[in-house]
């Protein structure tokens, strides 16, 4: 690693004092991908600038009718573990539980996972299923980013170089909100991915609404499919799920890599998301 | 960039001066000679250089030295006392879940840091707890037996 500053600022204007100066800054929450930038030197700044110590960034607040506040350096551990993510959040707890090692999620943070903008970010999914928005500040303004229109692709943001995410937000779902995640991946800690996918219905009577379906490995970021969510509406039959899931087909633009050829991508999707459709579709028996 | 910082290594206060760029792994190894925490890949996918930052799993080639400073750390020459080798090393020996060995404090301390919120883990959870952690002699079977055979003689 070439040699930088590592400033560890404890409020946003102190922040501000290092981020107008005429230098390359970097924004560091937990660093599982920024150090690996920093150690090829694909990133030489002069200064690495710590968001941990920020006032709010390790906050989590849930409130039945507001929803769920995540600070941005709240790690991933949590989110596999907190209660509060447990209860009202089950899709984001079972994604979190299943994403990379205890190693990566006791370090890794929320805005920095989501900044990093991978199209493998299984992060991103549950997060697209529940409409999070981004809450970010710079020196300019502050502004809120949903995530749904974070991803520009090939992991590029629709934040400015020296904008910070400074919290999450998830507005609160009914008790009768059923969600999936489902992957396949080369190696059991999440690398090497094949193909994702979140789905997510709420229960209406006897029927399930708002659907949403947000696929990962398959395009050049992690995106909803809406062409697919709104054939779903209702009480999907045998048909109806035939044409989602060619709708998602139609959709999506995998690449060959060394482990998997597109054909087979897009074929792995379309399974992991039949048996999604399936086991959501499965809790209209319960009463 | 200089940096005066302070942490509590294996049960031991320690002052020392580290640069901005500095990893935790490099300075525990070169300038402490804490050689149990070892360097694998630099990119947080073997676990060889795992180290209990405040009770919790972290791979320390991930962590600037910096960051660390007023944490507590805990290595594999931590986990012996006094009285001889902690239980989990000792069934480590005992159940071969040692072979070349180059693992092997990485593992000890993943295991430590399950054993610390699960006294009596299943299988499964022990396979979740190793999910970070790479051994390519690929002795899997007989750390893990190691790790069963050590929680249960902790009772």
């Amino acid at each position: 690693m070439k040699a930088f500053d590592y400033i560890r600022p404890q409020s946003l204007e102190e922040a501000e004092g290092h981020l107008t100066q005429e230098k390359r800054v970097n924004i560091l929450g937990g660093g599982v991908t920024l150090f690996l930038e920093l150690q090829n030197n694909d990133l030489t700044p002069d200064i690495i600038l710590d968001v941990k110590a920020l006032p709010g960034f390790h906050d989590i607040r849930y409130h039945h009718n507001h929803g769920l506040k995540l600070g941005a350096a709240v790690n991933l551990q949590h989110l596999a573990t907190g209660l509060e993510i447990r209860r009202h959040y089950p899709l984001l707890n079972q994604t979190a539980q299943e994403l990379a090692s205890p190693q990566i999620r006791n370090r890794a943070t929320i805005g920095g996972t989501l900044a990093w903008a991978s199209p493998v970010s299984e992060l991103a999914a549950p997060m697209l299923c529940y409409d999070a928005t981004c809450h970010t500040w710079s020196p300019r303004r502050t502004r809120t980013i949903p995530v749904n229109e974070l991803y520009l692709g090939d992991f590029k943001t629709a934040l400015e170089p020296d904008e910070i995410i400074t919290h999450i937000h998830l507005p609160s779902f009914p008790a009768r909100t059923y969600g999936i995640y489902q992957r396949q991946t080369v190696r059991h800690d999440g690398r090497r991915m094949i193909a994702g996918a979140a789905t997510l219905a709420i229960r209406k009577h006897h029927t399930l609404t708002n659907w949403r379906i947000a696929v990962l490995g398959v395009d050049d970021r992690p995106k909803r499919i809406p062409e697919a969510e709104a054939l779903l509406e209702g009480a999907p039959d045998e048909e109806i799920i035939h044409l989602a899931l060619q709708a998602v087909q139609e959709n999506i633009h995998p690449q060959d890599v060394v482990y998997a050829r597109s054909d087979y991508r897009r074929a792995v999707l379309n399974a992991l998301l039949q048996r999604s459709i399936h086991s959501i579709i499965s809790n209209l028996q319960e009463s | 960039m200089k940096h005066e910082i302070q942490f509590i290594i294996n049960g031991h206060a320690r002052s020392l001066t580290v640069e901005s760029q500095q990893t935790l792994l490099e300075v525990l190894r070169e300038d402490l000679r804490l050689t149990s925490v070892k360097h694998g890949c630099s990119t947080g996918e073997c676990g060889a250089c795992s180290v209990l930052l405040d009770g919790e799993v972290v791979n320390s080639c991930m962590v600037l030295a910096v960051e660390a400073a007023n944490t507590e750390i805990l290595t594999a020459e931590g986990l012996a006392t006094d009285e001889g080798l902690h239980p989990l090393q000792k069934s480590f020996i005992d159940h071969h879940g040692v072979q070349c060995g180059y693992c092997a404090s990485g593992m000890l301390i993943s295991a430590k840091a399950l054993l610390n919120r699960t006294s009596r883990p299943h299988e499964e959870e022990i396979r979740e707890a190793l999910v970070g952690n790479l051994c390519r002699c690929g002795a899997y079977a007989d750390i893990i037996k190691s790790i069963q055979v050590a929680s249960r003689a902790r009772r």
